[in-house]
């Protein structure tokens, strides 16, 4: 009621209005003007600054990991290749709490426990912002089903990566061995990086080229949202790709060796004789290596470990054993070398040897040959005269000759691990007994027995040497190796071979002797049988697990697995040598009997064929692109 | 034929004749900034670029609608509508939806922001009460007119919404200011905010609230928790430059480190992608609706309509300002749109309204005195 006491003044009202909407409008222009030069700050005076920041923000460096190089037979034919494919990979800083995702992602892919596992472990170590592999070989069926549920699950992402094949499986298993999910231990071996290659080689070449075979990491500068999810690329390093090797070896020879030992276990090497290159070299029995590329599954494991013939075991590498009669052209060589006899100095075998003073006799296989010279003593395999020999010759001048031929000592073939093996010596056995040498040691190790071991790469190695005249090369698997697509292939280079005698006529002896062993009065006749063309060779028998006092043992009453390995090196043709071979059968009783048909298998499959394929012949075209290979 | 033509003409120029064309004309420049803007934040998405543009077609429909409303008719149904605003301002605290606290009310075909048709009813009632009596209010009129401010500034805090709250609670005020309140009452509001604020700290903030609040005070402190979309914003908007990185450019945006990069960070892209001059251009389109509103009010004879005009237009102005400065990390985040230029619909038809309503002021406030 007061109110209308009170007299309106329109014209005061609008006035004072328009007094108050001026000083209004002047706040307002100064508040823009502030607001304006807060603007003008940030995007004039301070731009450079917040210009870095942004490309920063958005520019990420993102690993570009090359395909891993690939592996070739001598034809050109791939052993070892790589297929798209994808895999599981999960960012656990951004995809929040871990076992509800494990429980989502479970839905959608099949998920292996133990892989489930071994992320879990691998979360534990690692720092949350790194991708990790949930599961490799993702099926189309899961990526299309994920591809659909996809926003459910932030820092989760199906990513395409190379993975290795070997479609020989099991054929190449002990050359080139497998790949397997990279693991810490394979970073602290290679560094940081290593983490970023979804394989290391774990086995066989895959493991001794690695760094070769992976390449070199390039990386892109990729724009990123805030996900981290990549745009567009910007610019790049590239990677280098993985070099590709090409093998020395053969595939054909290599199926044929397999085929050669039919259902026997055992090992087997060969050898051009002219350059060490390896053409075939089997382990058997053996597995597929395929099993092992994404992480092998606990049950295929637990059967091969199980298995008792051990499939996963390389013989050529890892295994070794007393070389029996094989050794005996190369304990030949050493009584004609180191002056002790001439090639036609005889002894009288008489079945049975003495060491002067001792009634303890060592006994032949052949029950008294009679007058031998060196040819008969290797043809016939005349223990008489090598426990003669060995003895007159004494250890240390014996155990100085085995170390020149090879043996005792790495062949230089590129596998990591190999067994340098063991030349009975007085230092060897001083490392491991406090008992005293006996001579006896020395009269057995004559006819590689006793503390002896070789491995058929030292055999064969040996052998290859006898066939071309004494050189010794070291053994080599590959052969070429390029780095690009556009490279010609470059030869790895041959490292020096060591001349094991300097007499010629020597050498030609123990040639004559290991060519009379298959076409003269030999241990191995029946092997020539129908062959038109000459070899050359010497059987042998030898304990597997033989250390001490084997011979004294009768192979036929021994359990299976302790029972003797036939052996049998060799090379042919005899005149020409393109190859030359060392082949062991494990439980195979006599060398004559199982290791020697089989020399005769693998002969024929490279003498008979071509047998003269030099690598980098024109006819063979190799890699996609067809670069033809440049002769070595 | 000349006589159709007249004929649509006239018929034409009967339904414009309560436009306000230079008004319009910034509007529409504005809403096409948005577009295009939006174009380039959206990703591209048609889908977006249609919804947005049917709500400035609704919108310009309104402010068409309202600016042929006589200024009596919306005197009259002013106290209706505020009581009609203050209904779903109630319900929204029983069944609204939103992330923070409860904004929108579900009403099947859109979600209604109810805090948004205050914007519009709560100027609108304080000018109708005031307006009553002569000018400048006295005690008890400014009394009651906080307590009309206060009244629905209270509920939207409830929600709780404290950006809106803040924004309403100023268009009300403005009506005060422009009616004259005396000086004093400013002032000792400043001292009751001073007095208030460790009270609203300890009680009345949500810890959200709070985190953006310590946030703005220091962004660098939580990078990539509270403090990123400062940061991000930021470097959006520095990184656009004088003259922008170009339209469809804007690399912080369209990576997604500019959050909410089509909504309350729409500005930050424009600044991005247009550079210094963007905004500049955009402020100045701003400023000019501003002043325009402020015109038309000082030009109307009508109280009513002149504390309206005069009111919306100083708000419009307080939208602008918060909206620029929280993106820049000149004022603290509170989750206010840009107008027109912000991807959503109630704000946009509600600001349209409002200025259909400053026109409505222009084409009928000269006509009547009060």
């Amino acid at each position: 009621m007061r109110q209308q006491r009170r007299v309106r003044n329109p014209g005061a009202e609008a006035e004072q209005f328009r007094r108050r909407a001026l000083i209004g409008f002047v706040g307002v222009v100064l508040a823009m003007a502030g607001l304006a030069g807060w603007y003008f700050k940030l995007q004039v005076i301070d731009h450079g600054d917040y210009v870095r920041r942004s490309e920063a923000n958005r520019i990420k460096p993102r690993p570009v990991v090359p395909g891993r190089g690939l592996i070739y037979d001598r034809q050109g034919r791939i052993l070892a290749d790589n297929v798209p494919a994808y895999r599981l990979e999960v960012t656990p800083e951004e995809a929040g709490d871990l076992d509800r995702l494990l429980d989502g992602l479970g839905q959608i892919f099949v998920l292996d426990p133990a892989e489930v596992e071994r992320f879990r472990a691998e979360r534990r170590v690692n720092r949350g912002f790194r991708a990790l592999t949930l599961k490799l070989r993702v099926s189309d069926d899961e990526a299309a089903r994920f591809a659909v549920d996809r926003w459910r699950f932030p820092g989760v992402e199906v990513v395409p990566y190379l993975n290795r094949r070997y479609p020989y499986g099991a054929l190449f298993a002990h050359v080139i061995g497998y790949v397997g999910r990279t693991d810490e231990d394979d970073v602290g071996r290679y560094g940081g990086n290593q983490v970023l290659y979804p394989h290391t080689g774990r086995t066989g070449l895959e493991r001794s080229y690695e760094e070769a075979l992976r390449g070199a990491i390039g990386y892109e500068q990729v724009e990123t949202n805030v996900e981290g999810r990549a745009l567009a690329t910007l610019g790049r390093v590239p990677a280098t790709a993985g070099a590709d090797l090409r093998l020395s070896i053969d595939l054909d020879l290599q199926q044929a060796m397999v085929d050669a030992f039919g259902d026997m276990q055992g090992s087997a090497v060969a050898v051009d004789p002219s350059t060490g290159q390896v053409l075939g070299m089997v382990s058997l029995p053996s597995f597929d290596p395929n099993l092992f590329v994404n992480g092998i599954s606990h049950t295929d494991y637990r059967q091969l470990m199980d298995d008792p013939a051990r499939p996963l075991f390389n013989r050529n590498v890892l295994g070794g054993g007393p070389p029996g009669s094989t050794i005996k052209p190369f304990v030949a060589l050493a009584g004609v070398d180191s002056g002790l006899r001439t090639p036609t100095d005889g002894v009288f075998s008489t079945g049975e040897f003495f060491i002067p003073g001792q009634r303890r006799g060592y006994r032949d296989a052949s029950r008294g040959a009679g007058w031998t010279e060196l040819r008969d003593s290797i043809s016939r395999s005349v223990n008489y005269y090598y426990y003669k020999l060995a003895y007159d010759m004494g250890i240390e001048r014996f155990a100085d000759y085995m170390h020149r031929y090879g043996f005792g000592q790495p062949t230089g073939i590129d596998l990591v691990g190999e067994n340098t093996g063991v030349v009975p010596s007085l230092a060897y056995k001083a490392s491991r007994s406090r008992e005293p040498w006996y001579a006896g040691e020395t009269v057995i190790a004559g006819i590689g027995q006793g503390y002896w071991i070789a491995t058929a790469l030292q055999l064969a190695r040996g052998t290859a040497a006898i066939a071309n005249g004494g050189e010794l090369h070291p053994l080599r698997l590959v052969a070429e190796r390029k780095t690009a697509y556009d490279q010609p292939w470059s030869p790895v280079a041959g490292e020096p071979a060591p001349r094991i005698s300097d007499n010629a006529a020597h050498i030609r002896a123990v040639q004559e002797g290991m060519e009379a062993t298959i076409h003269g009065r030999g241990t191995a006749t029946r092997m020539a049988q129908g062959a038109s063309y000459r070899m050359a060779g010497k059987t042998g028998t030898a304990q597997r697990i033989g250390r001490r006092g084997a011979a004294n043992l009768d192979p036929r009453t021994l359990p299976y697995h302790l029972r003797h390995q036939a052996l049998f090196v060799g090379y042919a043709p005899a005149e020409h040598p393109t190859i030359a071979l060392a082949v062991v059968v494990e439980h195979g009783g006599y060398g004559g009997a199982t290791a020697a048909p089989i020399a005769r298998r693998i002969f024929d499959a490279w003498v008979l064929r071509q047998g003269t394929d030099a690598i980098g012949a024109p006819a063979i075209a190799v890699g996609p692109t067809g670069v033809e290979g440049t002769a070595p | 034929m000349n006589i159709i033509l007249r004929w649509l003409l006239d018929l034409l120029q009967r339904f414009t004749r309560t436009l306000d064309w230079p008004l319009l004309a910034a509007l529409v420049a504005l809403m096409g900034i948005g577009l295009a803007v939006l174009y380039s934040a959206g990703g591209h998405s048609q889908a977006m670029l249609t919804a947005q543009a049917l709500r400035y077609g609704v919108g310009l429909g309104a402010l068409w609608l309202l600016s042929r409303v006589p200024l009596v008719a919306l005197r009259g149904i002013t106290p209706l509508g505020y009581a009609l605003s203050l209904l779903p301002l109630v319900a929204v605290l029983f069944m609204g939806t939103g992330r923070h606290g409860q904004h929108w009310i579900n009403l099947g075909v859109f979600y209604l922001q109810p805090s948004e048709l205050m914007k519009l009813s709560l100027p609108m009632m304080t000018a109708w009460y005031l307006n009553r009596a002569p000018l400048p209010p006295r005690f008890t009129g400014v009394l009651a007119g906080l307590a009309i401010v206060g009244l629905p500034t209270g509920l939207i805090m409830l929600q709780p919404d404290l950006g809106t709250a803040v924004l309403v609670a100023a268009s009300g005020l403005f009506v005060l200011y422009l009616a004259g309140m005396s000086w004093w009452w400013f002032a000792a509001a400043l001292g009751a905010l001073a007095a208030a604020a460790p009270v609203a700290w300890f009680w009345l903030l949500m810890p959200y609230q709070k985190d953006r609040l310590l946030m703005f005070l220091d962004p660098e402190q939580d990078p990539l928790g509270a403090g990123w979309n400062i940061i991000q914003s930021k470097i959006a908007i520095g990184a656009g430059g004088l003259r922008g990185m170009g339209w469809g450019q804007g690399s912080q945006s369209h990576l997604n480190y500019v959050p909410e990069h089509t909504t309350d960070f729409i500005f930050a892209v424009l600044a991005e992608e247009f550079g210094w001059l963007g905004v500049m251009v955009t402020l100045s389109l701003y400023l000019f609706v501003v002043a325009r509103c402020l015109w038309i009010a000082a030009q109307a004879r009508d109280g009513f309509g002149r504390l309206v005009a005069g009111a919306l237009g100083l708000s419009l102005f307080v939208y602008v300002l918060v909206n620029g400065g929280m993106i820049s990390g000149l004022l603290p985040v509170v989750g206010v749109p840009m107008p027109l230029l912000s991807y959503g619909g109630t704000a946009a038809v509600s600001l349209l309204a409002g200025l259909g309503v400053v026109m409505s002021v222009r084409a009928h406030g000269g006509a009547r005195r009060a």
